[in-house]
């Protein structure tokens, strides 16, 4: 059988049910019906047995067994009454997470074993189980017993681990008793409380004249460490009312916050992995906390300058409490940025079987190796850069790769190389697609690029900024017969674009007979940038300010006429001058203006503004519905005082 | 009636420091003791509501004498005054017998705070 088609079938597939499974628990968990309980766990019961048949077909171990346990949990569920209804949900939103992860890993090729982060969590799923098991065992015959033994196996392994115990589970039911019920006490000690630990031990005496202690994380042993920061968790078999204890607990002084659970497996946190450490976040609303930060941060730019100005003494402490304000606004914004960013491994991991499934299709023979997998980038920016990079991609494979045979001929290796790498570049990342294939035919290209109008009859050759410039030309790249005659050029446009719109840049290097290279180069945030503001008639306009390399004066006399543009010399280089204003349909302005010279894509160009205004961070508000209107904008902001700038798409003006 | 007090401390300007936080918050200093000797003795003689206690005192040191002090009288209230990085000793204060601890250098708020919950217990 095919396993790598299948391995992708099984990977879908079994994406979905993990969503499905996401989506109910929770359901499951705000929906305090309990008449639906049955339903609830009947499909998560659905979806985990489905995820468990299809990997175990694949001979995916790990997955297998996770599902299995979570599937031993869930039947349980089915056949009794619902006990520790929170645990549980715990126990299902964890193993959900748990099972996505053996789903990651098998599909990458590490099914064969459940990862060994995931033990403890197996384990408590099985104790938890087990403890519901014993309980439902009178059930005359009960279905999947195979799967209670199994459960029973698991729970041998996990025998001396105090987080749920079965005696909690049925003291909880036992109240008119007034047996003793398993209480978690989580306790935080004031961050000012001097001697944690000894405060910690008087805490303690006191839960200790309440009940009995099961166990204490962390344990009290390490309480005398410097380390010690006062947060500590208590199971204690107490018949005390949840009040009474965080009143007991809250008199031991310097105590920040109690919370009184009963009972629940959270100290197992503790043993489970970083993946499980971490919380769902809706990314809408991390888009919101972004653009609340990037409102933040114009703000702080709008009150610097007027708190410098006041002079008073009550000024300058305004002014003092502004530049701390500022200060906490950066590190917020870092913060809020840090949250958003994502390795670019999510987005490669997707492309082996791509390239391997292409090339497969096309008859070549291709090593594909991925670099810099752990480079970050904004999630945002990442999702919206994987379309792009599968075009260059499929042409490298398509276009520039040679078949074998052809290669054999070249002296070159049959197998060719392509290479997608990522390499972080101060505030810049760089995303290359590199093959080692015949290269891009500039002379066909050229030739075509005429007959098409893009290019004077008088150019001899194409270099690579031209050849990528004619490339990106929306009319010339879909045109059929290019592919056919030099290959390149399908989608070639539509990276342009993308990449454009993002803030970034696209350049190419291509050596006949020896290969192509891509270079993508992206800010490593679309979302606040620094730019360069600029007055043009009287609109505002940002130049991003990565690009900008320096500003001066204009002066009549620093023009020159090159190559029959209009240039100016800057230290014995000459670099092509551009008036925005012509650029933008207005007359031109000869006096009292000023230069801004740029880089983009490896060339210099000079602009003439009206005005200088300020350098700042903007808001970038990407707009995809420009794209043939008005080229040369690549976004737009809303400055502090509410006016909105257009942001300038340096790539689109040389 | 006001609570009744017993200072023990080496250094006078401890025990004044002490003193007159509690006094201002309405207790009775009914006596001071410069030495573990003396705090017990002065404690099995005045019988006061609420003791302070230094760690490290000539003589016989503070923990000692919390431990003469509660085998005489089990519902003893001591508050230990402690400085910083003495956690071990307090510790052993605390096992002692001793029922709370406040740390040096003292405010007046924290060690109100401590005394009012030696009392409560």
């Amino acid at each position: 059988m095919d396993q790598a088609k299948y391995a992708e079938l099984f990977r879908t597939e079994a994406r979905e049910h993990l969503a499905e499974l996401d989506a109910t628990l929770l359901t499951f968990e705000q929906d305090g019906d309990s008449a639906r309980v049955p339903e609830y766990v009947a499909s998560l019961f659905r979806n985990t047995h489905t995820i468990k048949g299809m990997a175990a077909a694949m001979g995916y171990r790990g997955a297998e067994r996770m599902a299995h346990a979570l599937e031993t949990l869930l039947d349980g569920a089915r056949r009794g009454p619902l006990h520790a209804r929170d645990a549980l949900l715990e126990l299902l939103f964890d193993g959900t997470d748990a099972l996505r992860l053996c789903v990651d890993d098998a599909v990458a090729g590490r099914g064969e074993s459940l990862p060994p982060v995931l033990i403890p969590l197996l384990q408590r799923v099985s104790a938890f189980s087990h403890a519901t098991d014993d309980q439902s065992d009178s059930a005359p015959d009960a279905p999947h017993h195979d799967d209670a033994r199994h459960a029973h196996a698991h729970a041998t392994v996990s025998a001396g681990v105090p987080e749920i115990s079965p005696g909690a589970e049925r003291s909880g039911r036992a109240e008119s008793a007034a047996a003793l019920v398993e209480r978690t006490v989580a306790v935080r000690l004031t961050a000012d409380c001097p001697l944690k630990g000894v405060r910690a031990m008087l805490v303690m005496a006191r839960l200790e004249s309440m009940g009995s202690i099961s166990a204490v994380v962390p344990a009290q042993t390490t309480w005398q460490d410097d380390r010690f920061d006062g947060a500590f968790t208590v199971h204690v078999h107490t018949a005390s009312e949840a009040e009474a204890i965080e009143q007991a607990v809250r008199g031991a002084g310097d105590v920040a916050r109690v919370v009184v659970a009963a009972p629940a497996p959270r100290s197992a946190r503790d043993a489970s992995s970083e993946a499980l450490r971490t919380v769902r976040v809706d990314r809408r609303r991390l888009d919101t906390l972004l653009e609340l930060v990037g409102e933040l941060v114009i703000n702080r730019d709008r009150l610097l300058p007027l708190a410098e100005e006041a002079d008073t003494s009550a000024g300058r402490l305004l002014s003092r409490a502004a530049h701390d304000t500022a200060r906490l606004i950066s590190a917020l914004q870092d913060e809020v940025l840090q949250a958003r960013m994502v390795p670019v491994g999510h987005v490669f991991d997707r492309f082996p079987r791509l390239v391997r499934d292409i090339a497969r299709d096309l008859g070549k023979d291709v090593q594909f190796v991925t670099e810099g997998r752990e480079i970050e980038l904004d999630r945002s920016l990442l999702d919206a850069i994987a379309d792009p990079l599968v075009h260059l991609l499929r042409n490298a494979l398509d276009h520039g790769i040679e078949d074998p045979s052809v290669r054999r001929t070249a002296g070159k290796s049959p197998s060719g190389q392509l290479v997608l790498r990522a390499v972080r570049d101060r505030s810049t990342v760089i995303l290359q697609v590199e093959d080692d294939g015949r290269g891009i035919d500039r002379a066909a290209i050229l030739r075509r690029a005429k007959r098409q109008g893009l290019v004077a009859e008088s150019v001899m050759e194409l270099d690579d900024d031209a050849l990528l410039h004619v490339l990106a030309a929306a009319g010339f790249s879909t045109a059929r017969a290019v592919t056919a005659i030099s290959g390149r050029g399908v989608g070639v446009d539509v990276v342009t674009t993308r990449v454009r719109a993002l803030g970034g840049t696209l350049e190419l290097e291509t050596i006949e007979g020896q290969g192509t290279v891509f270079t993508l180069r992206l800010p490593v945030t679309l979302a606040i940038t620094r730019a360069l503001l600029v007055r043009v008639s009287d609109a505002t306009y940002a130049l991003p300010a990565a690009h900008v390399v320096e500003v001066l004066e204009y002066t009549p006399g620093m023009i020159v006429t090159a190559a029959a543009r209009e240039s100016i010399t800057l230290r014995d280089e000459v670099i092509p001058l551009l008036h925005l204003r012509e650029r933008f349909g207005l007359p031109r302005r000869p006096d009292d203006s000023y230069v801004a010279v740029v880089e983009s894509g490896g060339r210099r160009t000079a602009l003439a503004v009206d005005a200088l205004l300020a350098q700042q961070d903007i808001v970038v508000k990407p707009f995809d519905a420009m794209r043939g209107s008005a080229p040369w904008f690549s976004g737009a902001t809303v400055l502090g005082d509410g006016t909105p700038a257009l942001i300038v798409d340096l790539g689109s003006l040389t | 009636m006001n609570r009744t007090v017993l200072i023990c401390d080496d250094a006078i300007f401890m025990r004044t420091m002490v003193g007159d936080i509690l006094q201002q918050a309405g207790f009775e200093i009914i006596g001071e003791a410069e030495t573990g000797v003396q705090a017990v003795e002065k404690y099995r003689q005045l019988r006061p509501d609420l003791v302070t206690m230094d760690i490290v005192m000539p003589d016989m040191g503070g923990i000692d004498a919390v431990r003469e002090i509660t085998k005489g009288d089990p519902t003893a209230r001591i508050l230990m005054c402690s400085a910083m990085g003495q956690q071990a000793l307090v510790v052993e204060a605390i096992q002692a017998g001793a029922k709370d601890f406040v740390v040096k250098p003292f405010q007046p708020s924290r060690v109100l705070e401590a005394v009012n919950r030696v009392l409560a217990a």
